[in-house]
């Protein structure tokens, strides 16, 4: 379990999060959604050790302030925003990084096949031989979640869980690649794991999310399941606007739902 | 063409994983020491005086004593106290300037960082030449108390102060700014050699004689002694590089990254720049500013085995020692019985090489 205690964040004086508890359980995919400039990235570099807060950050009950990097990185693999690469690895050289400091859980054997089983997870099978540089996007952040896959590849390793902390994973992927990355989420969390996301589709948030957590303006501004957590009321507050939650088009409109996918 | 031929040889030999060149860089580590070894060979029988290194080499294998012994004890002097200990220089030096350059580049995430553009080598001109310079008169309690020492010692520190002012100026939560640390770079470097200006105005007419010649660069003074005082400083160095490759290619993902894969990467940072430091700055001390070695070794390394320090590392060690033997040999047989400064023929072919990759690089590298 990674749990916060009255978390806040200051930087350059200015508070960026106040006071937020925050529970992830193993067996889980806790979302963290609200709208740009909330807090959200700041709050997951402070659960990643990252940045420095005043609260408490336990992982697995142990103290993530006495954490070793090694012993944190065996605990939790992160995925960030975007990640720019400052030599022309290839894509296979990118994903096996993520077997450099950590404990991917396979027998010592496998773990030079990890690279390649990563990819294939991610659908990106035949890319091993290209330049991360020359990439899309959409492919880059894709082979980013294979190298955070191979550090953690177990979703429990001795016993305890393992989590996977994602920072926006699909913000730049098609329909397709969503729904695989959000799948693979889901099947680390069922297989023992517990998983971390920030989420900007709500829909996609409310087929996958076990917890929703909102933050607004720094704060938590409320946390629970999808259906208790996702109202009109809710909604107009932190996102401003004014939307309804379950309200279908008029009937000539089109629309597409994640959860209609097969 | 040749690149692609050696990776498809690779291929085969390693049967490699698509994208892993692994395969490739160990035979092309294989290659630069047979290199090494052939420049070695190349180093220790050319030069200005016709003294018979094979036959030196041959004799001193058989435990045979020359026919005429006269002339065997002249070639035995100029190979083994003159050609033997420039060589060994050569490598150390080679080794050294070419690894410091590789670990840089990926301290600073950046193919443009190497000590001699971005000021390391100006601070430990700086304090080589403080210790040449001041050594009889105010700098006198620490040269006698350190010795030979003192002279390296002082170029560490100098090249140490550079490499951390310069960290911390351009590098701001975990991102090293390009920019600022080339900019950052020129003004450490042109007050540092300001500096070094007041220091050679206060020199007298022998001491200035030593200082020119050594600011170009050069093997020239290679002895046994100043081996003895600088090769375990950069064999050190050298030794705990190789600790330090997965960290610097966790490095290349950002410094945060780098963290969340389990490098503790402050340590990290801090033992490269102490040991670039170290390295740089006992080159210096005993060979003066050879530059360029540091930039063009590891770029076209990466070239041919990719960016992956656990090879780039070694390879650029093997690389830059060859390179410097074959540059040593060019400088002294081309105007013999003369010879150039080894600085010279670095910065002769090692310039238009960096403007190379500038121009390669336009549109990519964000200033």
């Amino acid at each position: 379990m990674i749990e916060a205690r009255d978390v806040s964040v200051a930087i350059g004086g200015k508070r960026i999060v106040a006071n937020v508890d925050f529970t992830a359980r193993p067996g889980e995919i806790a979302a963290i959604v609200g709208p740009n400039g909330s807090g959200k990235t700041t709050f997951l570099k402070a659960l990643s050790g990252d940045l420095t807060f005043t609260g408490t950050v336990t992982v697995n009950g142990r103290d993530l302030s006495a954490m070793k990097p090694v012993e944190a990185a065996i605990a939790r693999a992160v995925l960030p925003q975007a990640t720019t690469l400052s030599f022309p690895f290839t894509v296979r050289e990118v994903v096996r990084l993520g077997l450099v400091g950590g404990r991917s859980g396979v027998l010592p054997g496998e773990n030079e096949r990890l690279p390649e089983r990563a990819l294939a997870r991610v659908d990106l099978d035949g890319f091993a031989g290209r330049f991360y540089q020359e990439l899309s996007g959409g492919e880059q952040q894709r082979v980013q979640l294979a190298r955070v896959l191979c550090q953690v590849w177990a979703p429990v390793l001795d016993g305890k869980p393992r989590y996977l902390y994602l920072d926006e994973p699909v913000s730049s992927l098609d329909i397709k690649h969503q729904l695989i990355i959000m799948n693979i989420a889901r099947d680390f969390a069922r297989r023992g794991g517990g998983v971390i996301a920030i989420l900007h589709d709500l829909n996609l948030t409310a087929m996958y999310a076990d917890r929703i957590f909102v933050m607004h303006r720094g704060r938590l501004a409320a946390n629970g399941s999808p259906q208790e957590v996702l109202s009109d009321e809710l909604i107009e507050k932190v996102f401003d606007c004014r939307l309804r939650v379950g309200v279908l088009p008029a009937a000539n409109m089109p629309f597409v739902l994640p959860q209609s996918a097969a | 063409m040749v690149d692609q031929s050696i990776a498809g040889a690779a291929s085969k030999m390693a049967r490699a994983a698509e994208g892993d060149r692994s395969g490739r860089a160990r035979l092309v580590i294989l290659l630069l020491c047979l290199l090494l070894a052939l420049s070695m060979f190349l180093s220790l029988t050319s030069g200005a005086s016709d003294a018979s290194a094979v036959g030196v080499i041959r004799d001193w294998l058989t435990g045979a004593v020359p026919a005429d012994a006269a002339l065997g004890a002249r070639d035995r002097l100029i190979v083994y106290d003159i050609r033997m200990p420039r060589v060994l220089l050569g490598v150390l030096i080679g080794a050294a300037l070419a690894v410091s350059g590789a670990v840089m580049q990926g301290l600073f995430r950046n193919p443009l960082a190497d000590p001699g553009l971005i000021g390391v080598s100006a601070g430990s001109s700086l304090g080589a030449v403080a210790v040449i310079v001041l050594g009889t008169t105010w700098l006198a309690p620490l040269t006698l108390a350190l010795g030979g020492l003192a002279l390296p010692l002082a170029a560490f520190c100098g090249g140490l102060a550079v490499t951390l002012v310069l960290y911390r100026v351009a590098t701001r939560q975990g991102q090293t700014s390009v920019a600022t640390m080339l900019l950052a770079g020129i003004a450490l470097a042109a007050l540092a050699m300001a500096l070094t200006g007041i220091l050679i105005f206060m020199a007298d007419d022998r001491q200035l004689r030593d200082l020119t010649f050594w600011q170009l660069g050069s093997l020239g003074g290679a002895t046994w002694p100043k081996i003895a005082s600088v090769g375990p400083i950069i064999v050190l160095a050298l030794a705990a590089m190789p600790f330090m490759a997965r960290g610097l290619n966790a490095l290349a993902l950002g410094e945060a990254t780098a963290g969340h894969l389990g490098i503790p990467v402050q340590r990290l940072k801090y033992t490269a720049i102490v040991g670039v430091s170290a390295a740089v700055g006992a080159s210096v001390a005993v060979s003066g500013g050879i530059g360029f070695v540091g930039i063009v070794v590891p770029h076209l390394l990466r070239l041919l085995i990719g960016p992956d320090n656990r090879y780039l590392l070694p390879a650029s060690a093997l690389l830059g020692a060859s390179m410097l033997l074959i540059a040593d040999a060019v400088a002294r047989v081309i105007v013999a019985p003369a010879e150039l400064p080894i600085g010279i023929v670095t910065a002769i072919a090692g310039a238009p090489f960096f403007l190379w990759i500038l121009l390669r690089k336009r549109g990519v590298i964000d200033l």
